[in-house]
C-alpha cells in the first residue's frame, strides 16, 4: 500500500513556452511536515496549484491522498485544508457568510475549535473580507482551512502578511495540528526561520528542479560548509563532486559540498591544507547556497 | 446534494439582482397581460401577445446574456471558482450549480408569466384550438430564446477583456433575434436555438473544467 500522501511523478509544467517545473519528483509521507523552499517565481506555487487541480501540468502525474490531482472528487476534497498565496477568499463576502459557506460545504467542521482560533484571532465578523487587512485575511484563510480538521493540509506561504505575534500563534497552531494522528502538511515559505521551527523535511526548488528532498537534520549533516586554507596559492581545481558552491581566494578556498564523506575528505587531503575548518550553516545559509543559479548537485539526497 | 444545494444558493445571493429583476419584469408582464386581455376583444388577443412578445424578447436576450456573463466575468475576475476549489467541491458542481441558477432565474421570469396566460386563456378565450398552440409556440421560442441569450452570455463572460466580451455575446445574440424573427416564432426555430444551446452548454463545460484557476 502507497503510504505517500502526496505523490509528485516526473512534472514537467510550461508557462508561454519557459519550463518552470522540469521533471519534478517527491513523495512526502503520512504524517510528515514538508517545507518546501525556493525563490520567488521558481515554481512553488505552481506546483501546488496542480496538486489542487487548480491548473494543469504539461507532463507527469500528480496526486493527493493516493488520488489523482486532476480530479479530486469531492470526498478528497474534503480531507484536504488549504491556505493560498494571496488569500483568495470571496472579497466581498461578509466574514460571517464566508464562515458560512465553507462550513455548509465542508464534510466536517470542528465549530469549537474554529471559534477558538476567531476569538485567538480576534476576527471581525460583520466586517467585509475587502475590509480585512491582509493579516487578519490570512488569519481568516488559516481558521478556515484548520476548522476542517483536514488530514492533509497545503499551506502557501500562509505567514504572509502577518505579525510577530500572529506568526507564532498560527506555528504553534500547525504544531498542535501535527501532534494530532496522521496529519500530514505541505508548507511552503519565505521565512526560513519558520520553516526550520516546524518541517521536519525539506524540499528546495531552484531552477525548475527539486533540488534538495531530504529530512531537515540530514540536510544540515550533509551540506558543509568548509573554509580550507594551503600552504601556498589555492589550487584551481581540487576535483571534489557535488561542490554547490566555491570561493577562491590567494591561498583560500571557501566550499560547500553536498554529501560530504571520507572519499571527499581524503581527495582534499591530498592537497595537504594548513587547515580546514567548518562553517556552522543555519537552514538559511544552505537554502542561499542551494539556489544559486545552475546548482543541481544535491538531486541524489535522500 | 446538500453540497449542491450550498453552491446554488450562493450562485442565487450573489445574483439576487437578476432574480429580483426578473420578479419586477414578470410582475409588469402579468400586469400588461391582464389589462389587454380584458380590454382588448378575443380577436385582437393573438395580435397583442405578438406585439407584446418581440420587445419582450429584445428584454429578455438582454437580461439573460447579462447574468451568464456576469456570472463568469465575476468568478474570473474575483477568482471565486479558486477559492471554491480549496473546498470539497469539485468544477463540474460549480459549472452546474451555476447553469441551474440561470435556469432558475429563467423559470421565475417565465412560469408566472405561464401560468397566468393559461387562467386567463381557460376564463376568457373562446375553444379555438389554434390560439392554444400559438401561445405554445411563443412561449417555448421565448422560453429558448432566453436560454440560448443566457448560454452566450456563460461563454462571452469567459472570455478575456472588458468591453469585448459583453459586445461579441449581444451581437451573437441580436444574430439568433433576426433567426427567429425570419424563421417566425414556430418550431421551425426551435431546432437551430435547441443545437445552439447544448453546444454552448457542452462548450463552456470544456473550457470550465481545463482553465487554470
Amino acid at each position: 500500500m502507497n503510504d505517500n500522501v502526496i505523490n509528485v511523478e516526473n512534472l514537467v509544467k510550461y508557462f508561454d513556452g519557459r519550463c518552470v517545473l522540469d521533471g519534478i519528483n517527491l513523495k512526502v509521507p503520512q504524517g510528515c511536515i514538508y517545507g518546501l523552499l525556493g525563490r520567488n517565481g521558481i515554481g512553488k506555487t505552481t506546483l501546488i496549484r496542480i496538486l489542487l487541480g487548480l491548473e494543469s501540468p504539461t507532463r507527469g502525474h500528480t496526486s493527493l491522498l493516493g488520488i489523482d490531482s486532476t480530479n479530486l472528487p469531492v470526498e478528497v476534497r474534503g480531507r484536504i485544508g488549504c491556505v493560498a498565496e494571496g488569500h483568495n477568499l470571496i472579497q466581498n463576502y461578509k466574514v460571517s457568510r464566508l464562515i458560512k459557506l465553507c462550513k455548509d460545504l465542508c464534510v466536517q467542521w470542528n465549530n469549537e475549535f474554529f471559534e477558538h482560533l476567531i476569538e485567538t484571532f480576534r476576527l471581525p465578523l460583520d466586517r467585509r473580507v475587502k475590509e480585512l487587512s491582509i493579516g487578519m485575511r490570512a488569519q481568516l484563510n488559516l481558521a478556515l482551512a484548520m476548522a476542517t480538521e483536514p488530514e492533509l493540509l497545503i499551506l502557501d506561504d500562509p505567514t504572509l502578511g502577518l505579525d510577530t505575534v500572529a506568526r507564532r500563534q498560527f506555528l504553534e497552531l500547525a504544531i498542535e495540528l501535527i501532534q494530532q494522528q496522521k496529519r500530514t502538511i505541505l508548507f511552503c515559505s519565505h521565512i526560513l526561520s519558520d520553516v526550520e521551527r516546524i518541517a521536519d523535511r525539506i524540499g528546495i526548488l531552484a531552477a525548475g528542479k527539486l533540488v534538495v528532498d531530504c529530512r531537515l537534520e540530514e540536510l544540515k549533516k550533509r551540506i558543509k560548509k568548509l573554509q580550507v586554507i594551503f600552504p601556498n596559492a589555492a589550487p584551481e581545481n581540487i576535483y571534489i563532486t557535488e561542490i554547490i558552491n566555491q570561493q577562491i581566494r590567494d591561498r583560500e578556498i571557501v566550499l560547500t559540498v553536498a554529501n560530504w564523506n571520507r572519499q571527499k575528505q581524503a581527495i582534499l587531503d591530498t592537497f595537504k591544507p594548513s587547515s580546514c575548518t567548518e562553517i556552522p550553516m543555519s537552514l538559511e545559509d544552505i537554502f542561499i547556497e542551494c539556489t544559486k543559479p545552475a546548482q543541481d548537485v544535491i538531486q541524489t539526497a535522500v | 446534494m446538500l453540497n449542491m444545494l450550498t453552491l446554488i444558493k450562493r450562485e442565487i445571493y450573489d445574483n439576487i439582482a437578476y432574480f429580483v429583476a426578473a420578479i419586477i419584469l414578470s410582475m409588469i408582464l402579468i400586469i400588461c397581460i391582464i389589462s389587454a386581455a380584458y380590454r382588448s376583444n378575443s380577436e385582437e388577443a393573438p395580435i397583442f401577445a405578438i406585439a407584446l412578445s418581440l420587445p419582450v424578447i429584445v428584454i429578455l436576450i438582454i437580461g439573460f446574456t447579462s447574468i451568464g456573463v456576469s456570472q463568469m466575468y465575476i468568478d474570473k475576475n474575483k477568482r471565486i471558482s479558486a477559492f471554491l476549489l480549496t473546498l470539497p467541491v469539485t468544477r463540474g458542481r460549480i459549472l452546474t450549480a451555476r447553469i441551474i441558477t440561470g435556469i432558475l432565474a429563467i423559470l421565475t421570469l417565465f412560469l408566472p408569466l405561464i401560468i397566468t396566460t393559461m387562467i386567463l386563456y381557460r376564463l376568457l378565450s373562446p375553444p379555438v384550438p389554434v390560439f392554444e398552440g400559438m401561445f405554445f409556440d411563443i412561449y417555448t421560442v421565448t422560453l429558448l430564446t432566453a436560454l440560448t441569450s443566457y448560454c452566450i452570455g456563460l461563454q462571452t463572460g469567459w472570455m478575456k477583456g472588458k468591453v469585448i466580451p459583453p459586445l461579441v455575446g449581444f451581437i451573437i445574440t441580436f444574430v439568433f433575434a433576426s433567426i427567429i424573427i425570419i424563421k417566425g416564432l414556430g418550431p421551425q426555430a426551435w431546432l437551430p436555438l435547441i443545437i445552439f444551446i447544448i453546444a454552448s452548454v457542452i462548450r463552456s463545460r470544456r473550457k470550465f473544467m481545463k482553465t487554470s484557476f
